[in-house]
């Protein structure tokens, strides 16, 4: 499900590293009292080694562990997609398996959405027995983070197939392969809530303003995607000019007029004007907070 | 379970190749680079590579790729051995639509090629403790950067106890098992191995108190060498842009 370089829009890119970034800064804010980078490092490792194990499937083939929803049961949400976040980074940086562009979108789909939407499968199916409800996070976790590497990768245009293509292929051939991991999540907890239960206790989990604000960024964030490629990376409002045959009569142009740099090649420009806006919202965003400390 | 153990290891073993050669690569003047320059360098190829669909400019941008790695004494050989599968792949999953426009295919596994000779250059060429380093130094949080190290330090050790608790629950075995056996034995064996993990992180945990901390941090001051790689970095952007 690693999505690699070159089959994401950058637009597309640059918004789940946006949003992978809050929910893992957030995270790392919740847990900043409790010392356990120690436990996301081994636990990360453990998560990395486990998915090496090739389970058999009858008819000849097998079928790998990702570890998503595990990675929440056991840590709870938060401390789970730091620890999967981890074991992707250094796929992405020293086993080159995923993308460096790609990597906000794949830590999105298989650190965060799988994580946290086992996790709450689980905690909402526990009454009904913790093998069920493991089962059931395991393969709902997978699943829907295929799908939203499915929607992804089919909004993006440097992708050639749409979302008719990529949706039904990722989301069926991962609600398959869900079942796999379903049973291994099962398998697993179950082995630990008979051994020491005492591992599956309620973790630290957000309260209801953050769980609200994360799930409507998981809800939304493929309409934000959807919305970068319908607009065409355009202001609709210059659309809806250019339908009505209106033009532009700017009183001052700017230094950066319409976010490109005069002179060159305007894609790269949009790029320069980028990294610019950027740096400047970041100097200001510097310069208020130590103000805000001096007063 | 011997089904289980035996693709693992066949897996494992074709996995940990990369951190075989990762860690005794050839020595070339790319590893004498400063880690950050390498990561931002290696970002800046991926980012002219996939944002474009000018077959100039992605060949362009592979071209670079090929010159700095023959240039600086990388094998070209064993770059290609690492990015031949996926790029392959990449095509193969394009191929439907190359049929109707050949240039799209062409141009699409090309980003792909270039960007993997990109990440590939790093990883060859930068140690992870570098990598690390240069996160820090870009202000990535401590906590992730430590347990990216820690993770990274233990997960050749965190295999060999999984596969010891497999390879000891394989010995205890006497009677043929099913596939359902094989399941639900492997989950116990994984489940007793995530605890033990548990416990390990807690040792780690008073290791590190005991120690007083082990976050990797260097801070090295930027060489010529450094401002060489740079300028030809700035300099394969200026191309790319005019072209």
């Amino acid at each position: 499900m690693h999505i690699p370089d070159g089959y994401l829009d950058l637009p597309i890119a640059g918004i789940f590293y946006v949003l992978s970034l809050a929910v893992l800064g957030y995270s790392i804010y919740k847990l900043k009292d409790e010392k356990l980078t120690p436990l996301f490092g081994i636990v990360a490792a453990a998560i990395f080694a486990a998915q090496m194990l090739n389970w058999p499937i009858p008819g000849g083939t097998s079928a790998h562990f990702v570890g998503g929803a595990l990675a929440g049961i056991l840590l709870g949400p938060y401390a789970g997609s730091l620890a999967m976040a981890v074991v992707l980074t250094i796929q992405c940086l020293v086993f080159a398996d995923g993308g460096i562009t790609a990597l906000g979108a794949n830590v999105w789909n298989m650190a965060i959405v799988n994580v946290f939407i086992g996790y709450y499968a689980y905690r909402a199916l526990e009454k009904f027995g913790k093998s069920v409800a493991s089962f059931v996070a395991g393969w709902i976790g997978i699943t829907i983070a295929a799908i939203f590497a499915g929607i992804e990768i089919g909004l993006s245009t440097s992708f050639g197939y749409g979302l008719s293509v990529t949706v039904p292929v990722m989301g069926l051939w991962h609600g398959m392969l869900g079942i796999v991991e379903g049973t291994i999540t099962a398998g697993v907890v179950s082995y630990i809530a008979s051994s020491r239960p005492d591992v599956l206790e309620e973790k630290v989990t957000p309260g209801k303003a953050a769980i609200a604000v994360i799930a409507a960024m998981i809800v939304v964030s493929p309409l934000f995607a959807y919305a970068a490629e319908l607009v065409g990376y355009s202001e609709p409002l210059e659309n809806a000019a250019e339908m009505l045959g209106l033009t532009e009569n700017p009183i001052y142009e700017g230094l950066l007029p319409d976010y490109t740099v005069p002179g060159i090649d305007p894609y790269a420009g949009t790029l320069i004007a980028g990294v610019v806006g950027t740096v400047i919202v970041l100097a200001l965003g510097y310069l208020m907070a130590r103000y805000a400390r001096t007063t | 379970m011997h089904e289980l153990l035996e693709r693992t290891i066949k897996e494992a073993s074709d996995y940990f190749q990369n951190f075989l050669i990762h860690e005794y690569s050839k020595k070339s003047v790319l590893h004498k680079i400063d880690g950050r320059i390498k990561l931002v360098s290696t970002v800046v190829f991926v980012i002219l590579a996939v944002s474009t669909f000018n077959l100039n400019k992605v060949i362009m941008v592979l071209l670079f790729l090929f010159v700095i790695s023959a240039i600086t004494g990388l094998s070209l050989k064993k770059i290609f051995e690492r990015i031949w599968l996926f790029t392959l792949f990449s095509y193969i999953v394009v191929l439907p639509l190359s049929i109707y426009n050949p240039l799209y295919g062409i141009t699409f596994t090309l980003r792909v090629a270039a960007s993997l000779i990109a990440i590939q250059i790093l990883i060859m060429t930068t140690s992870f403790a570098e990598i690390c380093s240069a996160l820090r130094s870009f202000k990535i949080p401590k906590t992730f950067v430590s347990a990216l190290w820690i993770a990274y330090r233990y997960a050749i050790l965190m295999f060999r106890e999984l596969f010891a608790i497999l390879l000891a629950r394989e010995s205890r075995r006497v009677a043929k098992g099913s596939h359902m056996d094989v399941w639900r034995k492997g989950g116990e064996a994984v489940g007793l191995f995530f605890l033990r993990s548990f416990e390990r992180a807690e040792r780690v945990q008073l290791a590190i108190e005991a120690r007083g901390g082990n976050v990797v941090e260097y801070r090295g001051k930027i060489k010529k060498l450094d401002l060489i790689y740079s300028t030809i970095v700035i300099f394969t952007a200026f191309w790319w842009v005019i072209i």
